[in-house]
């Protein structure tokens, strides 16, 4: 089943442009979807959405409400640049289109919260990290019991170079590495303490139930030889269990070609953005919830937030008492 | 008790130590005598007569006794290594200083910032040399990664790593390291050697611990086996350090150090020195063959008596009781605790 793609946004933190970089790409090779339009949500956008709109032979349209009123897409694929991120969510989620949300999925998370009520379709948050291959077999191992019962996460999730955020690395990378420890033991967060580490990095100490412990470093550093700018220098997770340890290097390539003036690096046997619109696809033909759904959004925005106030006052937050305040 | 043997001193005139104590670490450090050619293990004190009497035997007949005080007057001393239970290091340090004789003293320095504190006093009016044997600082790993952060190869560390993970070593319920009044807790026990560490590499004084606690091998357990500490430094500078006894298997042996820099990252991933054994039961760990620590260390308190720089002295383990003191407050608590610089001895 071929589903038809509405295009939205060409924009993000910054001067990021997931939708012309990731997504645009990987629909436009994926056997299931069809790209049918694209749309310019912000005047900084236009260029790039003419640009994808003459690349893909597709009409391109500046006016959003006008484009979800005349183009019958069962889909929309949202990277809108920053600023105008939640209107656009807004306007596409009450279009009651199923969505593919470049992340953050929000800037904060009442903004989340708020656009999450008006979910109707399938919503899918761009955690593409965790359908890494070596990600969803270490899951898989854990749930069945490999390590027996998990009681420690450590994570690196450390990407070198390319354009700072200037939204801060938190906003950028937080919800991959706090979304990929969730795919891995799958058990919620109760407390942060987070600490800035440097310029773009963050520590993150959080509490689970079970008493289960996680520590993640996440952020960016400056620009490092032999590694392509943006690309990740430390990708890896060290689960600690009753019954054993299981050591995860999702920065370690599978294929390596070294040759006199050049070096490549890479995974098998496919990217994860692929993998993402595998199960983007497979939670709208099906029905089925995803497991990067809307709750998603939500969880990994919880810790985020919590981590935000954590840095601000210098002490661990708990996410009990963020819910009986919002309560 | 009177001594139970007794050796003729060397005639070479080598550096007369006394080791009290002589459980497991001890015979680390008898080891590194019997290899220097500087030093001549000359008498063994422990207050175990039957465990005084075996390390004697195991030494050659060295001369062993359960009285300290009657040790310390052994004119062949020169100086002392002290490898006894943690809480009673600083009073054994106090009779070491007040015999006038040098020390190499097992980490901790002492169970409280107050002992500690004492004892590095009583050195510096007595005018002899305390070392303190946190001893990862003469790791060959450790050395390398202190030279490589010198070289200003990464710039300013602006995020420390580092992880020492292992199975249970500790014996059973009978463990004196299982009793927070003996041993301080497993922050004291051993977290000094990373909070010693990472200051030492990251070349500041820290602020303050945040620190989490797990009694993994068994709820009862009265300290805990596995520590995540956490130091921040000023300029947003941060490091973590990860010390268990509670992996399984017990076999695992994983050592991992990251450092972020502002001009590189520096990585020594847990397989980067080890090679893997792939046998009948299963796959080990094989770890590399290097130079002796516990010489090293030797040889670095020898040098600081003769008047060199001390490798980890009294300040130094200072600093590191009051660490691990707050990061045991913190794990009470569930909240970071302030150091001040009064606490770290600056």
């Amino acid at each position: 089943m071929t589903l038809d793609v509405l295009l939205v946004g060409f924009g993000g933190l910054g001067a990021q442009d997931h939708q012309s970089a990731m997504y645009l790409p990987a629909f436009a090779a994926h056997p299931g979807f069809r790209v049918v339009g694209v749309v310019a949500t912000h005047p900084g956008e236009t260029e790039r959405a003419r640009q994808a709109a003459t690349q893909l032979s597709v009409p391109y349209h500046d006016d959003l409400d006008h484009a979800l009123s005349t183009v019958e897409a069962p889909m929309a694929s949202v990277a809108a640049s920053a600023p105008v991120r939640a209107e656009v969510l807004d306007a596409v989620l009450r279009a009651g289109r199923h969505v593919l949300a470049d992340k953050p999925f929000a800037m904060t998370l009442p903004e989340t919260l708020r656009l999450a009520e008006l979910a109707v379709g399938t919503v899918v948050v761009a955690h593409h990290h965790r359908f890494h291959p070596m990600i969803t077999a270490a899951a898989s191992a854990v749930r069945a019991g490999r390590i027996g019962l998990p009681w420690n996460v450590q994570a690196d999730f450390v990407v070198a170079g390319g354009t700072p955020c200037q939204d801060g690395e938190l906003l950028n990378f937080g919800c991959y590495a706090v979304d990929v420890v969730d795919a891995l033991i799958g058990i919620p967060v109760r407390g942060v303490h987070a600490m800035p580490a440097g310029a773009g990095l963050t520590l993150l100490a959080l509490d689970h139930d079970h008493g289960v412990t996680s520590t993640i470093v996440v952020g960016r550093t400056g620009e490092l030889v032999n590694l392509p700018p943006g690309r990740l220098t430390q990708h890896r997770y060290r689960l600690s269990g009753s019954h054993g340890v299981l050591s995860v290097d999702a920065a370690k390539p599978a294929l390596t070609v070294t040759t006199q003036s050049t070096q490549d690096r890479r995974w098998l046997p496919t990217d994860t953005v692929t993998l993402l619109l595998d199960e983007l696809h497979a939670a709208v033909t099906t029905g089925r919830p995803s497991v990067v759904g809307i709750d998603q959004a939500v969880r990994t925005a919880e810790v985020l937030d919590a981590a935000r106030q954590s840095i601000a006052t210098g002490v661990p937050v708990s996410l009990a008492d963020n819910e009986r305040k919002a309560g | 008790m009177t001594s139970i043997t007794n050796m003729e001193r060397d005639s070479t005139n080598a550096f007369g130590v006394l080791v009290i104590g002589t459980g497991a670490i001890a015979e680390l450090h008898i080891a590194a005598l019997r290899a220097s050619t500087r030093t001549q293990l000359v008498g063994l004190v422990d207050t175990d007569q039957a465990r005084a009497a075996a390390a004697s035997h195991a030494n050659g007949g060295v001369r062993a006794t359960t009285d300290l005080a009657e040790a310390l007057t052994w004119p062949e001393v020169d100086g002392c290594i002290v490898c006894t239970p943690n809480v009673s290091h600083a009073t054994i340090a106090a009779a070491v200083a007040a015999a006038g004789k040098h020390l190499l003293l097992e980490k901790p320095l002492a169970t409280t910032t107050a002992d500690a504190t004492a004892v590095r006093y009583a050195f510096a009016t007595a005018g002899r040399t305390l070392a303190i044997a946190h001893t990862h600082r003469v790791y060959d790993y450790s050395l390398a990664v202190k030279a490589a952060l010198d070289s200003g190869a990464v710039g300013e560390p602006t995020l420390i790593r580092a992880a020492l993970l292992g199975g249970w070593i500790w014996g059973d319920w009978h463990a004196w390291v299982l009793d927070p009044h003996r041993s301080g807790g497993h922050a004291l026990h051993n977290g000094v050697h990373l909070l010693d560490l990472v200051c030492w590499w990251m070349g500041a004084t820290p602020e303050s611990v945040y620190a989490r606690g797990r009694r993994q091998t068994a709820a009862e357990l009265s300290i805990y086996d596995y520590l995540e500490m956490v130091l921040r430094f000023p300029g947003d500078r941060v490091a973590h350090c990860e010390l268990s006894r509670a992996h399984r298997p017990g076999s695992l042996v994983q050592r991992d150090i990251l450092v972020v820099g502002t001009g590189g990252v520096l990585t020594l991933p847990w397989d980067g020195e080890q090679s893997l054994v792939f046998d009948e039961r299963g796959v080990s760990a094989l770890l590399p063959a290097g130079g002796s620590a516990f010489e090293r260390q030797l040889d670095g308190w020898l040098d600081a008596i003769a008047g060199g720089p001390v490798i980890a002295g009294g300040e130094d383990g200072l600093a590191a009781v009051a660490m691990a003191e707050a990061a045991e407050l913190s794990m009470a608590t569930g909240q970071p605790v302030s150091l001040t610089p009064v606490e770290v001895g600056t």
